[in-house]
Order: C-alpha cells, then structure tokens, then sequence
C-alpha cells in the first residue's frame, strides 16, 4: 500500500466517514438523506477494502451495494408514500435506550474480547500482497459449486421479486 | 497498516449500530439499512482476517463476493416484501404490521 498520506490517518478518516454514515442512515429525519447516508457508508467499506489489499471487491461493492441496492432502496422510498416513509422512527423512549443499551454491551464486549486476544493476533499483515489474478482460480477452481447454487439462487430471488411486485389487473 | 484487532474494534461498531437500528426502529426499510450494515460489518471481518492470514489468502475475499451477491439478492426480495406490505396495508410501520397475530 503506497499512499501518500500516512496509513494510519487513511484508517481513521474511513473509520469516522464510516459510522458517522451509519449513525446518519439510521438517525436522519428524511429517509431519502439516510438512504443516501447508507451509500457513503458503503463508500467507506469499499476503501476499506482497498486499503486491505482487496480492489475487486472494492469496486464490486461500488457496483452492487451502491449502484444496485441503495438505487432500489431510493426507487422503494419513492413508490411508499411521503408521509409514511418519513414517520415512527423510533419506538418510546425506553425502548429506544434499551435498544442502545444492547447495541452498546453487544459492541463493547466484541471489541473487549479482540484487544483482550491482541496479543495473540497478528499485529502487522504479512507482506506480499493479493493480487487479483488468484481469485479467479479459487472462485471457479475451488468453489464451483457455491457460484452454481448462487446463480440459481439469485434468479429465483428475482423471479421471486417480480411476482411479488405485479399488479394484478 | 493498521492492526487486526483495529479492524474488528470497527466491525464491532458497524455490527452496535446496525443492532440499535433493527432493536429500535419500526420503518420497515430502517429496519433494511441496519441489516445491510451488519452484512457490511461481517464484511468487513472475513477480508481483515483473510489478509492477516501468513500467508494472506484470497479465500476470505471469495466469501464476501458470496456474500455481496446474497445480500443484493435479500434487499431485492425485501423491497418487494416491503412494496407488497405497504400496497395491503398502506403502512409500512412494523408494529401494525402484525394481522398474523391470533
């Protein structure tokens, strides 16, 4: 990784683009705004990506997770109507702190467990890098029968999809 | 670089917002952002772990294409379930959502 600027700002910067995204896709008044909250968000996964040696997926989740899925979530937002789009964002009060309450001790003791293990995790990755002419041969070549199941999966999901969505005239 | 464990310290966070937004909210397509943002954070995991590997692998990266693709194909069929949901009952508040309740 040759970048300019030194890494560990890299990380930051993608860190705070990253939640502060989340927090806003969940929290912004209109859900158009969290909609569009949720693709910096994805934005900041896919550097990320990059920063960990991993391009295609990069670029795959630009296309799919921007490009695709928050393009329908927006197409969604605008057939549901305004008002009700835009209502009940959250429960009562105490539900909501419970909520956060979970959210929080859930997070804390994951990331307690992580530096409790540090030590024992490698600190510093390996050096030689990934490129992306493997993943080729370990898709097709080691994995070839996850990508069939998926192709049939993904065009039952859309016929699925499209019955659900017909008028029926 | 960063280490391993300042990866999934980040994960984690991802995985507490997306948990807050599906335990709280009740707009049906929230509830859809929080779930891609926990896919998201699982992501983000299996790539870190991959790369930490030694030597680093790509096997991590071909789970998270399969990943990518599923969670395309979910919020496909979930949109839909939310467009038929809000076309029957002309809400899209989960807690009134609930005609299967006896």
């Amino acid at each position: 990784m040759d970048l300019s600027v030194p890494p560990d700002i890299t990380f930051v910067v993608l860190t705070a683009i990253t939640l502060v995204a989340a927090i806003m896709a969940l929290q912004a008044k209109e859900l158009i705004y969290g909609a569009i909250s949720l693709a910096v968000s994805f934005i900041g996964i896919a550097g990320f990506f990059v920063s960990l040696d991993a391009p295609y997926l990069a670029m795959l989740q630009i296309a799919v997770y921007v490009g695709a899925v928050v393009v329908l979530i927006l197409f969604t937002i605008m057939l549901v109507s305004r008002e009700e789009v835009d209502k009940d964002l959250t429960g009562e009060t105490g539900e909501s702190a419970a909520g956060l309450w979970l959210a929080g001790l859930l997070a804390v003791s994951i990331a307690g467990i992580a530096a409790l293990a540090g030590p024992n995790l490698p600190s510093t990755a390996p050096v030689g890098n990934l490129p992306i002419s493997q993943l080729g041969p370990v898709l097709a070549g080691s994995y070839p029968v996850p990508l069939l199941i998926l192709a049939l999966l993904l065009s039952g999901a859309l016929l699925g999809a499209l019955v659900l969505a017909k008028v029926d005239r | 670089m960063p280490t391993l464990v300042s990866y999934i310290i980040v994960s984690a966070a991802l995985l507490g917002v997306g948990i807050y937004g599906l335990s709280v909210k009740r707009n049906a397509i929230r509830i859809l952002f929080a779930v891609e943002l926990i896919v998201n954070a699982a992501n983000l995991n299996f790539v870190a772990f991959a790369r930490y590997m030694n030597p680093p692998t790509v096997s991590g990266q071909v789970i998270v294409f399969y990943s990518i693709a599923a969670a395309a194909m979910e919020a496909a069929v979930g949109l839909a379930l939310i467009l038929v949901a809000f076309r029957l009952n002309s809400t899209i508040d989960l807690r009134k959502l609930n005609k299967l309740k006896g």
